[in-house]
């Protein structure tokens, strides 16, 4: 689905962007543009991206300098879930391991420890299926989990409290300090698609213990909307369809409010706490 | 009481009930708004095209509470539904 096009200077693009992600410090991290019926995804200093209209194809524009790797990187974190909204699948900023009772998926804003969940769970014997990219597929009674990329980006503390020291690493990207660990036996991937079973929104970390809570439909309806990944937020058609299919969605029981206080000592609690959660959800259902 | 008669819906803004609640969307802007039962009655019944004197009315039959109470929320939750842009006040 990726090609690789020429390299961009990135000249000025004659039109507004209609949307842009900003970083809490000010910075522009991404800026949407269209380009008659597709698009444009401008990382400033990195790349360019023109996603189709369908999302089918993406034909990267690297910056000169900018390295292969931190062009897949881009394309895999940031450009191929917006891509997948265009063909109207379900994405969400989010990970998922696979545990005895289906998958759990944890979602997030950036920082909450989506990926350190994933990461203390795949070395604790449940593989990962993804650290960012949730991906659902509805099946005839319930959704199903896609595998995403074989890796895991964790900051330096967490690499160090979760990883062995002889993890296989990708090379490194341009525009972040994390490390990216590719799964081996010890970090364990899960490279077929599961059964969903719960999804745990994360809390800020406030919790002096492991707390697990219900949410309510309409809760869960809120938290889905702001984790989702959706390319074209002006196509009305399409954010109603959205809307539509998170709203099956929710009918399903699947929502709880995880929060735990974050230092890795209380990481086992946390997966027997979830364990536990599922497993007498299951038997509840 | 609002001295506002009713409301209308734009089209740009969605509602879906799930479970007892309900969950409002702006097409438009990207806004949303969650409504508990009570509020999710409410909107059904603004969006038949009752009054708000008539859908105070009906809660004041549903639910076991005090007149001033009800015109004291329903005019609390009209404005804030109108400051959001998910409704249109109508004199």
């Amino acid at each position: 689905m990726l090609k690789c096009g020429e390299k961009t200077i990135q000249e000025k693009i004659d039109c507004v962007p209609f949307h842009r992600w900003i970083f809490n410090d000010g910075q522009i991290w991404t800026l949407f543009y269209r380009r008659g019926e597709s698009f444009v995804l401008r990382f400033p200093d990195l790349a360019d991206f023109e996603v189709a209209a369908d999302g089918f194809s993406v034909l990267a524009h690297p910056v000169v300098g900018t390295s292969s790797n931190t062009i897949t990187h881009l394309y895999l974190n940031q450009v191929l879930p917006l891509a997948l909204s265009r063909q109207g699948k379900l994405v969400f900023h989010g990970s998922a391991v696979q545990t005895p009772f289906g998958v759990t998926a944890f979602l997030g804003e950036s920082g909450r420890g989506k990926s350190t969940l994933a990461a203390s769970f795949a070395s604790s014997g449940c593989r990962f299926l993804t650290d960012d990219c949730l991906l659902l597929e509805k099946l005839d009674r319930g959704f199903s989990v896609q595998p995403s990329h074989p890796s895991i980006r964790l900051w330096d503390d967490s690499r160090e409290a979760l990883v062995h020291a002889s993890a296989p690493l990708a090379p490194p990207v341009q525009h972040t300090p994390k490390a990216r660990i590719l799964s081996d036996d010890v970090l364990a991937f899960c490279d077929v698609a599961q059964p969903l079973r719960n999804i745990y929104f994360l809390g800020d970390g406030c919790a002096s213990e492991v707390s697990i809570t219900p949410m309510s439909p309409s809760e869960a309806l809120i938290g889905l909307v702001n984790h989702s990944f959706l390319l074209d937020i002006e196509a009305r058609d399409a954010i109603a369809a959205h809307f539509e299919e998170l709203t099956q969605l929710v009918a399903l029981p699947l929502y709880f409010r995880l929060d735990y206080p974050r230092h890795y000592a209380a990481l086992p609690s946390v997966r027997e706490a979830i364990l536990k959660n599922a497993s007498m959800d299951i038997h509840a259902s | 009481m609002s001295q506002f008669n009713s409301v209308t819906i734009p089209k740009q803004v969605m509602a879906r009930q799930v479970g007892d609640e309900t969950v409002i969307l702006d097409l438009a802007s990207g806004t949303y708004f969650g409504l508990d039962p009570v509020g999710t009655r409410i909107w059904q019944l603004l969006a038949e095209g009752r009054t708000l004197a008539q859908v105070s009315e009906v809660i004041l039959a549903e639910y076991d509470v005090l007149r001033e109470e009800v015109e004291q929320d329903l005019d609390q939750l009209v404005k804030e539904l109108s400051a959001r842009k998910l409704i249109e006040l109508v004199i």
